[in-house]
Parts: C-alpha cells; sequence; structure tokens
C-alpha cells in the first residue's frame, strides 16, 4: 500500500505543468512581509497600480519573503503598526513623485514588532523606466538586510522577437517584460549576446544579401558595426569574462564549427574541425574550456575541449537531443528534448550538470522549456517557454527551487540573453 | 548620330557582359533606352518563369539526408538550372519550429548544403550555388500539427539575377 501511495506521489508530481523539481527548503518558514502604499498626489493612477503589483512580484520572485498581495496604504512616517488581524513580520512602504518626465521612488523597510526601519532608499528614475525603480530597490534591499543577493533583478535582458516570417526585432526588456524597447528592427536580426557586464553593447547577427552577418551594436551612440560575415551562419555564442574574446558558430564552407575571435587582435582560430554538426560553444572552467552541441554520436548532445582545441569529452550520458546550452563557473544548463519522435507530444526539459562531477539536477517537469540562459551570479536561470503560438520568458531560481512566468503579448521568443 | 553611339554603346554592354546566350539584335530603329528596358525585363520573365517551375525539397524530422522520394525533385531542379546557365542559384535550408537555438540553424546549412551537394552530383557548376540557413525564421506553415512541421523541413532553391 505504501509503495502504491509513493507510485501516486512521484505520477502526481511528474503531471505538474511548469513546476520545478523540488528537492531542498521543503518546510522553510519565510518571514511575511507586506507593501505599504504612502504616494500621494500621483497624477499617473496606471503607472501607481502598475508599481504596487511590480514590488509584490519582485518581492516574490526574490523569493526571500512570504509576500502579501493585499493593496495597503499609509502615510510614509507612520509607525510600523498594522490592524491585529495581519500578521507580518516587515512592511515594504513607497512613496512616488512626478518630478517633470522622471519618477521618484523613496522607501523604507520597517520591522513590524520592533518599528525600526531596516532600510531606506531613494531612487529618480525616467518615467518609461519606471519598472527599474521596484527592481533596484529590491536588489538594494537584499544586499543591505543580507538576503541571498539578487543583482540581476535590476539588469536588461536582451532578446530577438519574431514579428513576421524572415523578420524579427531585437528588445531590450526588464526581466518582467514590463519595460520594453525595440533597438533594432528590419529584416532578420537573431541571437543578441550582451557584449559585456555593464550591457552597454550586444552582438547580433543580421543577413546582408543573404550572407549572415555579426554586428555589434553599442546602445549609447545607437551605431552598430560590422564584425565579421560567414557564409552558411555566423552566430555570437558567447562572450569571455573580460568581453575581449567570442566564440563563435560559423560555417564558412558550409560547414557548422566553434571559432574563438579574438576582439583586439582581430585573431580568428577554429576550435573544432567535425565534419557534422558543432554549435553553441559557450566558455567554462574560467574559460579555459568550450562546452558545445555537436551531433558527433547521431544526435544533438554536449561535448567538451580545450580552448586551443584537440580531445572531445562528453558531458552529458542522458538524453538523446541535448542542445541550446548557457554555462557558468563550472555549471552547465542545458535543454533536453524528452519526446520519443516527431508524433510524440513535443516535451523540453531544463537540466543543470557541474563539470567538475557526476552532478545532473532535472529543473522543470513538463512543458517547452528551451534557451536557458545564467544570470550573472549564477543563481537564476532564465528560459523561454513555448505556450502554443506565444511563449514567455521563464525564470528558475536555482537555489529557492520556485520558477516564475512572464508572458509576451506579442510575437514569439526567438532567443534571449541576461 | 548620338542615338546611334548610345546604340551600340548598349549593344557592346549586353555583348561583353554576356547576359544572353543569344547575339545581341539591335533595332537600328528603336529607342535606346526602350530597347534595354525590354532586353532585362526578358531576362527577368525568363527567370520568373524557370523559378515557378523549381520545386522544394522535404527533409525528416532532424534528418539532413536527401530522400530517395525527393531525389526526382533534385533532378528536375537540376535540369531547369542547366538551361539557366547564366543565373546564380541560392539553397536556403529551413527546420520547423522544434528547437529554437543555434543547432536549428546549423541544421538548416546542413540541408542546404545537401541540396548543393545533389546539385553538383547532377551537373551543376559547385560556383553558382550559394547556401545559407533561414533555421526556423520563416515557415510556409504555422499550425501546430505534424504536416505542417513537415513542410517548414525544407530547401527552397532561389534563381538569381
Amino acid at each position: 500500500m505504501k509503495k502504491l501511495f509513493l507510485l501516486l506521489i512521484i505520477c502526481l508530481g511528474l503531471s505538474a505543468a511548469d513546476a520545478t523539481i523540488d528537492v531542498v527548503n521543503k518546510g522553510l518558514v519565510l518571514p511575511k512581509i507586506i507593501v505599504q502604499d504612502a504616494t500621494t498626489d500621483f497624477a499617473n493612477r496606471a503607472m501607481q497600480d502598475k508599481f504596487f503589483k511590480l514590488v509584490v512580484g519582485d518581492l516574490k520572485v526574490g523569493s526571500a519573503f512570504e509576500v502579501s498581495d493585499r493593496y495597503y496604504t499609509s502615510k510614509f512616517d507612520d509607525s510600523a503598526i498594522i490592524s491585529a488581524d495581519e500578521r507580518a513580520d516587515l512592511i515594504y512602504r513607497y512613496a512616488l513623485t512626478q518630478l517633470g518626465d522622471r519618477v521618484n521612488l523613496k522607501l523604507k523597510v520597517l520591522n513590524v514588532k520592533t518599528n525600526k526601519e531596516h532600510f531606506s532608499s531613494e531612487y529618480t528614475q525616467s518615467a518609461d523606466k519606471f519598472v527599474f525603480l521596484a527592481h533596484k530597490s529590491m536588489v538594494d534591499m537584499a544586499r543591505n538586510l543580507n538576503l541571498p543577493p539578487i543583482d540581476w533583478m535590476d539588469k536588461s535582458i536582451i532578446f530577438s522577437q519574431y514579428t513576421a516570417p524572415g523578420k524579427s526585432n531585437i528588445v531590450v526588456a526588464d526581466y518582467t517584460l514590463t519595460y520594453q524597447k525595440v533597438v533594432v528592427s528590419g529584416g532578420l536580426n537573431i541571437f543578441p549576446k550582451w557584449a559585456n557586464k555593464d550591457q552597454s553593447a550586444f552582438y547580433y547577427t543580421s543577413y546582408i544579401k543573404s550572407v549572415p552577418t555579426l554586428y555589434k551594436f553599442d546602445l549609447k551612440s545607437n551605431n552598430k558595426s560590422k564584425i565579421l560575415q560567414s557564409g552558411g551562419m555566423i552566430v555570437a555564442s558567447d562572450v569571455s569574462q573580460d568581453g575581449t574574446k567570442l566564440l563563435l558558430t560559423m560555417a564558412p564552407n558550409d560547414q557548422s564549427d566553434i571559432y574563438l575571435y579574438d576582439i583586439i587582435s582581430k585573431n580568428l582560430k577554429r576550435i573544432t574541425t567535425f565534419s557534422g554538426i558543432d554549435v553553441n560553444g559557450n566558455f567554462v572552467d574560467n574559460d579555459t574550456k568550450v562546452v558545445f552541441v555537436s551531433d558527433r554520436l547521431g544526435y544533438p548532445n554536449i561535448f567538451a575541449t580545450s580552448i586551443d582545441g584537440g580531445a572531445v569529452e562528453q558531458m552529458v550520458f542522458h538524453g538523446k537531443n541535448n542542445n541550446s546550452i548557457s554555462t557558468f563557473e563550472n555549471y552547465v544548463v542545458y535543454s533536453s528534448r524528452e519526446s520519443i519522435n516527431e508524433y510524440a507530444q513535443k516535451t523540453f526539459n531544463l537540466y543543470l550538470i557541474s563539470t567538475k562531477s557526476d552532478y545532473v539536477r532535472q529543473l522543470t517537469a513538463g512543458g517547452v522549456n528551451t534557451y536557458p540562459r545564467f544570470s550573472s551570479d549564477g543563481g537564476s536561470i532564465i528560459f523561454i517557454k513555448s505556450l502554443g503560438v506565444s511563449s514567455a520568458v521563464g525564470i528558475i531560481r536555482v537555489n529557492e527551487n520556485r520558477s516564475f512566468q512572464f508572458p509576451l503579448r506579442i510575437g514569439k521568443l526567438q532567443s534571449i540573453d541576461w | 548620330m548620338k542615338k546611334l553611339v548610345l546604340v551600340s554603346t548598349v549593344a557592346a554592354a549586353l555583348f561583353m557582359a554576356g547576359c544572353s546566350s543569344k547575339s545581341p539584335e539591335v533595332d537600328m530603329s528603336a529607342d535606346a533606352n526602350k530597347a534595354g528596358q525590354q532586353g532585362a525585363m526578358s531576362d527577368a520573365e525568363r527567370l520568373n518563369s524557370l523559378q515557378a517551375q523549381v520545386q522544394n525539397v522535404y527533409f525528416d524530422f532532424d534528418k539532413f539526408n536527401i530522400r530517395p522520394d525527393m531525389q526526382s525533385r533534385i533532378n528536375q531542379n537540376a535540369s531547369i538550372f542547366n538551361q539557366a546557365g547564366n543565373f546564380k542559384i541560392m539553397i536556403e535550408g529551413n527546420c520547423d519550429e522544434w528547437g529554437s537555438d543555434e543547432y536549428n540553424y546549423a541544421l538548416g546549412v546542413k540541408r542546404a548544403k545537401a541540396g548543393k551537394d545533389a546539385l553538383i552530383a547532377q551537373g551543376i557548376a559547385a560556383d553558382r550555388i550559394e547556401i545559407t540557413s533561414n533555421g526556423e525564421s520563416k515557415p510556409v506553415c504555422t499550425d501546430k500539427t505534424k504536416d505542417c512541421d513537415a513542410q517548414n523541413r525544407r530547401d527552397e532553391f532561389r534563381l538569381l539575377p
């Protein structure tokens, strides 16, 4: 009977769409936080309402608190006393003010029991980017309260969005997709990749008379510069930690291989020489090795080699269709197509492995989850969640075992970088 | 006199460029500019007429080899391209929507390369053929069915002027 019960529990767990695989944190009690709006005389009611939802959403994604959805108001300098029927440990209290075309956020975090202020700060941002006020406050709050770091939260994501056959835009957005700005449009623009840690530029592929061409786009000057061209395909798969080297997938002789390109010396070196498909090179182990996808076993799987090329090591011994990798230090996340054949229901799950051990962890348990990308601190993974004709950005908090989705309202995601 | 010089120049240019297998025939009474336009249209019409006969080649799920049932299409396309010796050929490899990543684009390259190799085997000069991959970016069908996926796993052959 116990065995039957256990089997039932396992089956229920596996059938739960979008669930992350829960292996730790069971039974952990998180402190409860409520959000109080102390804004007065703010003309844009829609923005004010949106900001409250953003703060609640950010607190949930931060995963450090149990968050109340209820909308509270207060005066900014009121005490932390709340009604007896509310149970809360902390208050996130904020006030918005409009300063011309900019918005100011003033906030403080109060301890309900002691009425003491744990943290306070103030930020100003252009109105079109007001979402980053909430995100920035969360990053600073986590840092000041010694919570798990969420420095990725006020970083931008960049994605390519199909708008019509053969046409796609490149869009810069916040992680919730609330803020979106089209930065490249016209023709097919794909595989955007941040060029540096401060996200001031990115690489992407476009086509000149059907010839794939790699560009670098500077967001400060809004200028693009041509880097390289290659017949067949060219993609900037990864950028080294210091931003001076690129791992490219190119097919100059109708043959896709991994190349290392030095931005400064402009030296191009071929790393893989297999006659089949080698793509998606990613730096790993302090930029000394390259993890990549290859069909050298007759199906796509994950392999590694030295940055100088040479012997190739198989990294994954599970699944028959593993691709779309991203790396952080010694960790690799990849997407595995688990449909038996073309007629079966499409299922792509994400897995996390270490280059230093046999560690394997399944991160998703159903649906179509592709294109994983690590956050800058490696603690979170962003991915594309396909939802029929549309798609969403998914975020997995690796250590907290939580996942969230933010649907894209128009178009379909081609690729994403964080 | 000016008109005669202009007509002669156009005729010489056409001959030197080798745009047609026929010897240029110049109507001395025709307006030089009009004659040039008619020649260009003729080439364009010929290209369009041949292009309309070219057929796509389809691939199996996750594969890039030319299926036996697609070989007749390769043969027919090669025959058409042999009639159009002055046109270049662009082969575009395409994939279904499953796998929105670099691997799909590389698979598109492989499919285009397979089409190129098959045409070369039928006597088409390699230097006339260019290839590219559209990955999954140019679907001809967007329904969520296996038949639709099959239509998207294809090589398209385009004659270039």
